[in-house]
Parts: structure tokens; sequence; C-alpha cells
């Protein structure tokens, strides 16, 4: 394999495993504060969309227009982020099927479709899409330029959210907390910490990172609204949180990984390689079976599992 | 000591349905003392310690700290006036670290953890206490010794000028035990205060100034533990002598066969403890066998074991001299070990479903319930009526769910379905523990009639007078081992309170 | 934070929640819907009135959501049983793509033999192949305790890149070798079609019949039989089943097999009664699944209500089809049905637990 094409699949996969990262984040913090959200699809798909129209309606310079699309589709999200909260939380519905009706909701035959046939989204492409960004002279380094600093804004910001991400969840107090919160409960109330608080933050926080993830869809890979376009990323991202035991740099370099998987067997086909699609497809699957079930067992389970309460809905007992 | 009173509560009432857990309480405690809180389970030891450190408010009374009447919201804000609780149950998270754990809920630390800041003041804090743990070790790898030193530390750490410990030493290896008395001796030395929980007379007298023993949700008094006795202290935990009514037995049991021998079993608890040492008993057709000894002493793992539903790790089992296979349920069924367990909404019966299909949680296999795997609705509903009518359940239908029936009509269902299977062997674990008056006497009488019958019966129970009163034997549990066999005749509350105490039969003179 | 409302338990269930319930839940979801509406500039009740028009009121069209509904009748039932039994399987997609390779592989196979052969074949190995699929996440959970949400929700993308396989990925034996161009599945002949019942002028496919004649089969499974008995204990009371010494673990299996067994069944309908083809793309894009779990949460989980669910569940979907084009907001029926999903749980909730206003206690502040 020679180096360009190296280069080529490196810069590929972290241009595809942008978006899967901000979502994984996303889910990887609602899940630390205990709560199971299924539907980061729909939320990815609600903060496309919105993105999109947004983009197409605002008026301004292209930096404007772009920074507004991006927090408007975050917001969208955000707000189907607070739904899930409040049936999962507060009504304690089994958050399986909660998280699966606002995937169905908001998904590619759902709202998100909706809006888009409503606002005509799809008619034109976006105005102003979020295009790669060299940094200064970095771009011009030998191997190194090309794959990481011939990317866009998004990218470069997710670099700081998972240095941000992992100082939050491990060096601060209020991370300290949030853990807490996520592997006991019950403890975390005896001690003072709002239970209720951390995991409404922390859901809407993931449903709005879901958007990002979108809008990076709508707007950087093709900026042209395809109804469903995410195309299941959603539920990658939630195997990609197992994949990375819940720690924002491993789920960035997984992203990464499955990122590289995803544009493989393209690049190769351009090339006349063929390696087997499928199962370069399978694989992220696969491997993150394997993950859950060697987490389940008592070794890796207390090193690197799950948050324990993970799923199930708190109920405090009466005084 | 000073005579400086760190603590004081007056009058203190709270209420539960159905229930009077304190009532009218008196308490204080000085600085610098080791105030030992004496009483069996139900006296309201862990309720009043509940309403002091802001658990529970109290319905009525006052408490004063250093002087200042005072109110609690929350666990947190009597934790921030120096009240803190090292609970039975340890509030730890399982995969953080000590130090992570010390520190979680303290507002105080800004935001950035200083993971070497906290590390440093938890080793000093451990020296200073001999609370040896490693403040990077996770809570998972600790042994449980380890794990209460970290809740320990958590109080300490936070300023607790007074600290309350529930039971213990229940968790506690002699040698562990005798570790934290000297942290204990070491905290009061500064003029600390701790609360000491227990029903373990020998620590009580080794460890502490002074006793107040609660009896019934009342003080019953307090004394200078240098100025008492184990005697004492038991009289006055379990109370005065009265005479009892012996039941009234139709057959006598001591010269028939053995119907269920224990021999030598041991078993570990849901943690990995060793909940039962080494135990042997044995019931006679038509006896009952008395089984006293304060909650937690391994009186669960033992009706389980019986029952089939815990594996042990030593021993045998058999009834009419017929080993049983060791922890499988279903064996102990067909041998004919009926079982009422302690826990009867949870564990004894599926609570949401109906009388009916309650009924048949142990036939619901054999003829005439099922044929040919299909149940026969018919058969199950008049089994049903004509257990409801034989025991007199107090219920609209057969269809009615079990939760909503009073505490006495679900014994009474328990009762129906082991009875019905004309079992060898009943267990009965607190059989009429949260019953009322009349509902006890109903038990009582089925379970003396069961006896008449030939059942060899197990009567684990708290409650000492109705030990006396039942059983023709009564041997006494203490951390995991039999400590005790006597005919009841020659039983004395006192003996018996010594016993489930901890104190050996030959001792029972100081 | 104290919130004012507070949830509490409540001690009877009232019967006529069992129908109350979900009907209230329809009928906020069109609510809701016609506010989603009203808010883009849309008219609800010409958009409702088309539905039930393209839906429910002619035999034609009434024979069209039969259609619909069969595949979402089978995973209903599939979702059904597992979510009765406390296992969170969302592996009913994959379950059924399963059974549509193994009946696929039955139909081309045996395309000499009668007819009633190959239906009878078709729907052992669509049972048998769903079924064993769905047992690999049961045995993960009964023997390691995996978390059978993630590895349903695995094991069904790893279904749909079998079918790509199967179709696109290779020259398998469900390939249509002549297809080079747009590659596709090879054609069922004529005799392994399944055939349609005609009752009282209505299309009835024999998936359908099939279906509700399933349901009620694994109503009296769960009702009236030991291995539904003791499902429900296991589910509703693990400590009693413990004490009654249950055996946990191949229950569990045992449910995952049955449950994915009805979906793979499902499967076998879509090729025979419908598809006729292994239709790798159409499959994964039809979301049969994951529909079906809204579909079994909306009929509390009953198989009998399942069957009925998925006809109002089908009803929607066919309409959504039929009326696809300039003139119909496009991704209105997955809308309602995301809706009438939230509404049925948040309802389920309601007959759990009653609403209470918290009463102001007199609390005293600490004085630290």
């Amino acid at each position: 394999m020679n180096s360009n094409l190296f280069m080529v699949i490196a810069a590929s996969a972290i241009f595809y495993g942008t978006p899967l990262f901000f979502a994984a984040l996303g889910e990887l913090l609602t899940e630390r504060s205990g709560v199971l959200n299924l539907g980061v699809e729909g939320m990815m798909l609600i903060g496309g969309v919105t993105g999109a129209w947004a983009s197409q309606h605002i008026g301004g310079t292209s930096w404007f227009v772009v920074l507004m699309s991006i927090l408007i589709g975050t917001s969208a999200a955000a707000l189907v982020g607070l739904l899930h909260a409040f049936l999962a939380i507060t009504l304690r519905v089994n958050q399986t099927v909660a998280g699966l009706a606002i995937t169905i909701f908001a998904g590619g035959l759902g709202l998100s479709s909706y809006f888009a046939s409503v606002w005509n989204v799809a008619q034109r492409p976006a105005t102003h899409p979020i295009r790669f960004l060299d940094v200064g002279g970095l771009a011009d380094t030998p191997i190194l330029g090309p794959i990481f600093f011939h990317q866009n804004i998004l990218t470069y910001f997710s670099w700081i959210a998972v240095v941000v991400a992992s100082i939050y969840l491990f060096r601060t107090r209020v991370g300290l907390q949030l853990r807490a919160v996520g592997e006991s409960p019950q403890t975390a109330d005896a001690m003072g910490i709002n239970v209720v608080k951390y995991r409404y933050i922390h859901t809407v926080i993931g449903g709005a990172l879901a958007g990002v993830g979108g809008v990076y869809y709508s707007l950087a890979i093709i900026p042209t609204w395809v109804d469903g376009m995410t195309k299941g990323a959603g539920w990658i991202a939630i195997a990609l949180v197992i994949f990375g035991f819940w720690r924002p740099d491993l789920t960035l370099a997984g992203a990464y990984l499955f990122g590289a998987l995803q544009s493989l067997s393209l690049t190769l086909k351009a090339r006349n390689m063929h390696i087997n699609g499928d199962l370069l497809d399978a694989l992220p699957f696969i491997m993150t079976i394997v993950v859950l079930v060697l987490l389940s067992g008592g070794w890796a389970k207390k090193r690197l599992g799950a948050p324990a309460s993970l799923g199930v809905p708190y109920e405090r007992e009466e005084r | 000591m000073s005579e400086k009173i760190a603590v004081r509560m007056s009058g203190i009432v709270k209420r539960f349905p159905g229930v009077i857990a304190n009532d009218g309480v008196n308490f204080d405690a000085r600085e610098g003392e080791v105030h030992a809180l004496l009483g069996e389970n139900g006296a309201g030891k862990s309720t009043l310690s509940n309403i002091l450190t802001g658990l529970y408010r109290p319905d009525n009374g006052e408490i004063e700290l250093n002087g200042e009447s005072i109110s609690f919201s929350s666990p947190r804000a009597a934790l921030n006036a120096g009240i803190g609780m090292v609970h039975q149950h340890f509030r730890l998270v399982n995969s953080f670290t000590v130090a992570e754990n010390v520190v979680l809920g303290d507002e105080s630390t800004g935001t950035f953890l200083n993971a070497g800041d906290v590390a440093q003041k938890v080793e000093e804090l451990s020296q200073r206490y001999n609370l040896a743990v490693d403040p990077r070790a996770r809570v998972w790898q600790l042994s449980v010794g380890e794990q209460q030193r970290v809740e320990i530390l958590k109080v300490l750490y936070r300023g607790a000028r007074i600290l309350i410990l529930d039971e213990p030493t229940a968790v506690l290896t002699p040698q562990e035990a005798d570790a934290l008395f000297i942290t204990l001796r070491a905290m009061v030395k500064e003029g600390r205060t701790v609360i000491f929980i227990s029903h373990k007379l020998d620590e009580v007298m080794a460890v502490s100034d002074r006793v107040t023993v609660l009896r019934g949700g009342r003080t019953v008094g307090t004394i200078e533990t240098a100025h008492s006795s184990r005697r004492e202290l038991a009289r006055l935990m379990v109370g005065r002598e009265v005479v009892f009514d012996r039941v009234e037995r139709k057959i006598n049991s001591s010269d028939k066969e053995t119907v269920l021998r224990v021999n030598a079993v041991s078993a570990l608890d849901d943690r990995g403890n060793k909940a039962l040492n080494d135990v042997s008993l044995t019931i006679k057709t038509g006896e009952v066998l008395g089984v006293a000894g304060v909650s937690g002493n391994g009186q669960r793992e033992l009706a389980e074991v019986i029952a089939g539903m815990r594996h042990a790790s030593a021993g045998t089992i058999s009834v009419n001299e017929k080993e049983i296979p060791n922890g499988k349920v279903r064996h102990a069924i067909s041998a004919g070990i009926a079982h009422v367990p302690e826990d009867r909404l949870h564990t004894g019966l599926a609570s949401s479903h109906s009388i009916e299909d309650n009924l048949i949680l142990k036939s619901y296999r054999t003829q005439p319930i099922s044929r040919y795997s299909v149940l026969r609705r018919k058969a199950i509903q008049e089994n049903a009526s004509q257990l409801v009518e034989q025991y007199d359940v107090k219920t609209p239908s057969t269809e009615t769910p079990v939760r909503l029936l009073s505490g006495g009509n679900v014994q009474k269902v328990l009762l129906a379905r082991e009875f019905s299977a004309n079992p060898k062997v009943l267990i009965a674990a607190s059989p009429t523990r949260g019953l009322d008056v009349g509902a006890i006497e109903n038990v009582r009488s089925h379970i003396v009639a069961a006896a008449d019958n030939g059942v060899g019966v197990l009567l684990i129970s708290e409650d000492l007078e109705e030990l006396l009163s039942l059983s023709d034997r009564i041997v006494v549990l203490y951390e995991g081992r039999i400590v005790g066999d006597l005919p009841t005749s020659s039983a004395t509350r006192e003996s018996l309170g010594l016993l489930m105490g901890g104190v050996a039969l030959e001792e029972h003179t100081s | 934070m104290k919130s004012p409302l507070r949830l509490e338990r409540r001690l009877t269930q009232p019967k006529k929640l069992n129908w109350l319930v979900p009907l209230i839940s329809i009928a906020a979801a069109l609510a809701l819907g016609a506010i989603v509406l009203l808010l883009t500039g849309k008219n609800p009740l010409s958009a409702y009135h088309r539905i039930l028009e393209t839906a429910f009121t002619s035999k034609s069209s009434f024979s069209g959501t039969l259609v619909s509904a069969t595949p979402l009748a089978f995973t209903g039932l599939c979702a059904a049983l597992t979510f009765r039994a406390g296992i969170i399987n969302i592996g009913g997609e994959g379950q059924f793509f399963m059974g549509a390779v193994g009946a696929t592989l039955a139909g081309l196979a045996l395309s000499g033999q009668p007819t009633a052969i190959i239906i009878l074949s078709m729907v052992v190995m669509g049972a048998l192949f769903g079924g064993l699929y769905a047992v690999i996440a049961g045995v993960l959970k009964a023997k390691f305790n995996t978390n059978e949400i993630i590895t349903t929700l695995m094991l069904n993308y790893l279904a749909g890149i079998f079918l790509n396989y199967l179709i696109f990925g290779s020259t398998s034996y469900w390939r249509d070798p002549q297809s080079m161009g747009f590659p596709t599945g090879k054609q069922l002949q004529p005799r392994a079609f399944w055939p349609s019942l005609h009752i009282v002028g209505f299309t009835v496919p024999l998936g359908f019949l099939l279906a509700t004649i399933l349901g009620m089969l694994l109503w009296f499974l769960y009702a009236r039989t030991r291995f539904g008995y003791e499902v429900n204990v296991i589910a509703d009371a693990p400590s009693a089943a413990r004490y009654a010494g249950m055996r946990t673990r191949w229950k569990i299996i045992s449910v995952m097999a049955i449950a994915g067994a009805v979906a793979g069944f499902g499967g076998a309908s879509d090729v025979g009664d419908f598809r006729h083809v292994l239709d790798a793309k159409g499959l994964q894009l039809a979301g049969y699944g994951y529909t079906g779990i809204v579909v079994a949460a909306l009929a509390r989980y009953n198989p009998v209500s399942a069957v009925t669910v998925a006809i109002l569940m089908g009803g929607l979907t066919n309409a959504g089809y039929a009326l696809q084009g300039p003139n119909f907001p496009s991704g209105l029926v997955g809308t309602l049905q995301g809706l009438i999903l939230f509404t049925a749980v948040a309802g389920e909730v309601l007959t759990r637990y009653r609403i209470r206003t918290q009463k102001s206690g007199a609390l005293s502040e600490v004085a630290a």
C-alpha cells in the first residue's frame, strides 16, 4: 500500500469519523449519567434537517451562516433530547422503547423527512456548506499535513471537545459526581447530589452533540439533504460508546476506525483493489459484540464496564 | 471524657404506618465518649440514628447540638453540622477509588479534583486513626473491613465531630473488630463523640463508656458501662422475667424419629462472607425447634440452605435420614421441605399475581393442577377456593392480587400453600413479624397444629416470647454458629439474651 | 430541585384501563400530530381523512392494509413475547431477515414440489433460521449476562449486511445469475407463491391468517400453560421464581427461540406472500422489526391485541405508501407512528402511577 493511498484512507477516516464521534460523545455523556438513549439516529436527523434549513434561509457572511446553522441544528436536536429525558427520567418509561420511539418519530420516515418536504429543503444544496479549512502552514507538512490539517472546523473542534470531555469526566468535581450518578444513583443521592438534574442535563447535551453530528452530514459530507442520510450512523455511535469503553479518547480512536472502515471499501474499489466490502461493514458490529461479551465477565466488568445503573430508572425510597 | 454534652435528643417520637418506632426517646452523648446504643431488632435504634443524621424528621421532640436547638433537612445538612453515620450497608461507588469515594459530594474542593491532595489527606487520616487503606485502590478490590474504613474516612474527611456506627462489627473479623476499637478510642481522645449501635454485649462492655438501652421504642436505661454487667444489660435489653404461657402440645416429640438433620453446614452470604459456620442441628417428628438470634447472624442463610435456595459450601441436609442434593430447590420441595420465608411478598409470593396463581407456585407442575403442560383453570380455582376457605383468608375473590391483602391474610396464603403440600419439615422465618394480634394467634395456632400432626418445625424468630412459648427446644445463632442448644424448660430470657449477645453459656455469671 | 408533581404507585389497576389507555393514546397522538400539521401550514383534517380513506374505508384499501399489516403482526408478536418476559429483544428486524433467507432457500430448492409442501418448508426454514439467530443473543444473555439490547441491535446490522452479501456481494444461491447489471435475487416459481384467501370480499394474505392463529396460540401459551406461568413469574417476581426453583436461564433461551421463530415466520411470509424474492434492499428499508416494537407496546404486549394493532399500523403504513407524492407530506406516517408510541408508553405509566401534587411540608433549615 503506497503512502498516497494510506494518506487518503487516513484523511477519510478522520473526515467520516468526526460525525460518529460527536454523536458517540453525546451518547457517552448521557450513558455516564445512567440514561440509555437509543434515539440518537433520530436526533442526528433532526439536527441535520434543521441545520440544512437554516443554511438556506439565513443571510449573511459564509461564516455567520455556517455558525448559525450549526447552532440551530444543535438546538433542535437538544429539544428532542429533552423529550427523551422527560420520558425516561420523569415518567420512568422503558428507556429502550422511548429511544426507539424517538428514532421512528424523528427518523428517516418521520419528522425529519416531514420537515424536509414541508420546508423544501432537498430542492437545492446548501448555500454555505462547511468547507475544508487548511490550518495555515501546517497543511503543507509532509504526510501529516493533508491528513490532519486539511479538515473542516467541526473536526478541529472535535479535537478540542475530546480534551475538554476527558478533563471534565476525570478531573473535575462535577465530572466525578456525574460518574457517581451513573454508577450508583443511591450513593450519589445519599451524598446530596441531584440525580435528576444530572441526568436531564446530560441527556440534553447528548441530543445536542448528536445534532452536531447530524449537521455534519447535511452540511459537510453531502451538502444536500437526503431523507435518512445518516444511514444508521446513530446506531453505530451507540455501538461506538461501548467500543470506546465510555472514554472520550478511545471513542475518538474508535470513530476514526469505524470511519476508515466506512470509506475503505469505496476507496479501494476506486483503485480497483477488491476487499469484500460486506466484511468490512460487518467488522464494527462484530467487534462491538465481542467487546460487550468480554465486558460482561467479572474481570472486565469492574474495570472497564458500563455505568452500573445504565438504563435503570431511579426511584428514591420514600422518606 | 468531659462532662460536656455534645448532642441531646429529648422526647423523640417517630411513627411509621402501623408502628411507633420511637416513643418519647431521651438520649444524650458527651464529648470524648463512646456511647453504645443497645437493643434488639425493632427496639428503635436505627430510627433514632436516622433522625440524628437527617434521614428522617421526628414527629415530636427536640435535638440539641452543643446546646443549640437544631433540625436537619437532609443527610448532607447533618454532615455539614458535623454528624456523620457509618451505615451497615455501605454507600460506596464500587468502581471508584477510595479517594474518589471520600471526596464525593464535598462541595468545598473547587472545580478541579486534586487527586494528590485528597490522597495525602486520606493518608494522614488513615495514619492518625489506624484505618489502613490505600487511597488509590478501587473499592471492589477491598475487603469488607477495608470498605468500612473508607466509610469512616468519608465522615472524618468532612470533619464530623460526632460519628454514629451502625452494627459496625457485623461484617468484621475479630481482628478487624479490635482494630476498629483502637480507631474509636483514638477518635474520642481528641474530643470527638462516637455513638456505637450494637446488640453484642461483649463489645459494648469492652469499648463503651456509657450504654443506653432501648426497648420497644423507649429508653429503658442509661448506665455507666464500668458499673454494669452483661447480665444487667441483657435483662434490660429483653425485659424482665415474665410468666409466659407455654402452648399446650398434643404430642411429646422427645422419643420420636429425627425428621431433619443439618450436619456441619457452612455457607457464604451474598457478599461472599461466611454466613454459616459448621452448623449442626436436628429436628424430630412433631418437634418445634426455635432458632433465636438477632437478625443478620445467619438466619436467612440457614433457611435458604435447608430450602435448597442456597448452596452449602460444606455439610449435608437430610430428611428422614436421606440426604438431599445440595442447593436444589425442587429436590428440597419434593423431599417434603416447606418454607415460609421472611420476605413474604417478594420471595414467598409473586405479589402482583392473584391468590390462586400464588397458591400453585410450587404445585403447578403436578396433577391435577396441570396436565400435559397445560394449566387447568378449573382445578386452580377449586384449589384456591378450598384453601381460602380452609384458612379463612379474607379476600373479595381468589383472583385478587396478593399485594392487596392485609399482612395477616398474606401469611395465611403462604401457610395454606405450604401446608397443603403435606410437608415433613416446615421452615418458618419470622412468621408473625408485622402482624396484628389476631393474625399472630392464627399463625401460631397453625404452626402448633402442624407440629402436632408430625411436622418438624424450624421456627426462626427474633421474638423471644414467641420462641419460648412455641418451641420444644431452642438454639441460638450468633455470627453463623450455634452457640446454645437448650430445652425450652431450662431457657430463660436472660440466658437467651446473653447468648444472642455473644456470651457463651459458661460465662453467664458475670 | 424538588418537582411539584410526584408519581405515586397505584395499588389497583382498574380493568377498564386495558382498553381505555390505548384508545386515549391514539387520540392524544392524533391530536399532537394535528398540532404539528397545523404549525407547518397543513390541514390535519384533510390529511387524516385521506389516510382513513386509503387505509380502511373500502374493501380494496383494507386489503392493502392487511398486506402491510402482515409483517407487522409477526414482528409485533415477536416483540410482545419477549418484552412480556422481561427481555428487551429489539432484534425482530434481524430475525425477520434471517427467516426470509431460510424461507427463500426452501422456496428455491423445492420448486418442483407441490405448493403445500413448499409453503410448509418455507415456514419451517424461516422459523428455524429466525429462532436460531435469536438464540445467539439469548445464550449470551443467559450465560454471560450480556445486555440483550445491544447484542440484538448489533445482530440486526449483521443480518442486514448478510443480506447484502448474499445478493450484492457474492454469487450465492440466492442471487439471480442473470442480473449482472443490477444484482437481484432469484425469483421464486409461481408454485411457491402463497395463496390469498377471499373472505367476505376481503383479500386476506395467507400469512396474515397464519399470524392471527399464531397470535391465539401464543396467547394460550402464555396464559394457560406451565411454560407461560413460569415466564410470568420470572418476569414479574424474580425472587419468587428463585424461591420456587424455576430455571431462569433456560427460559430466557426458550423465549428468545420462540420469538425469533415467530419473526422468522414473518420473513417467510414476506417472501412467500408478497415479494417472492429475497429483496435485500427492500427488507432493510422497511423497518418491520422496529415498527413491530411499536405494535407490541401499543398492544401492551398481549399477543392477540398485537395482531389487531398491527392492522392499525399497517393502515398507516399503507396510507403512507399510497399517498406518497407532492400533495401529501412524506414522513407523516413515521411521525404519527412515533407519536402513538410516545403516548402509548406515557399512558402505560399512568396505569402504574398516579400524579400527585407535593404538599408543602414545614421545612426548617439547618443551623450549621
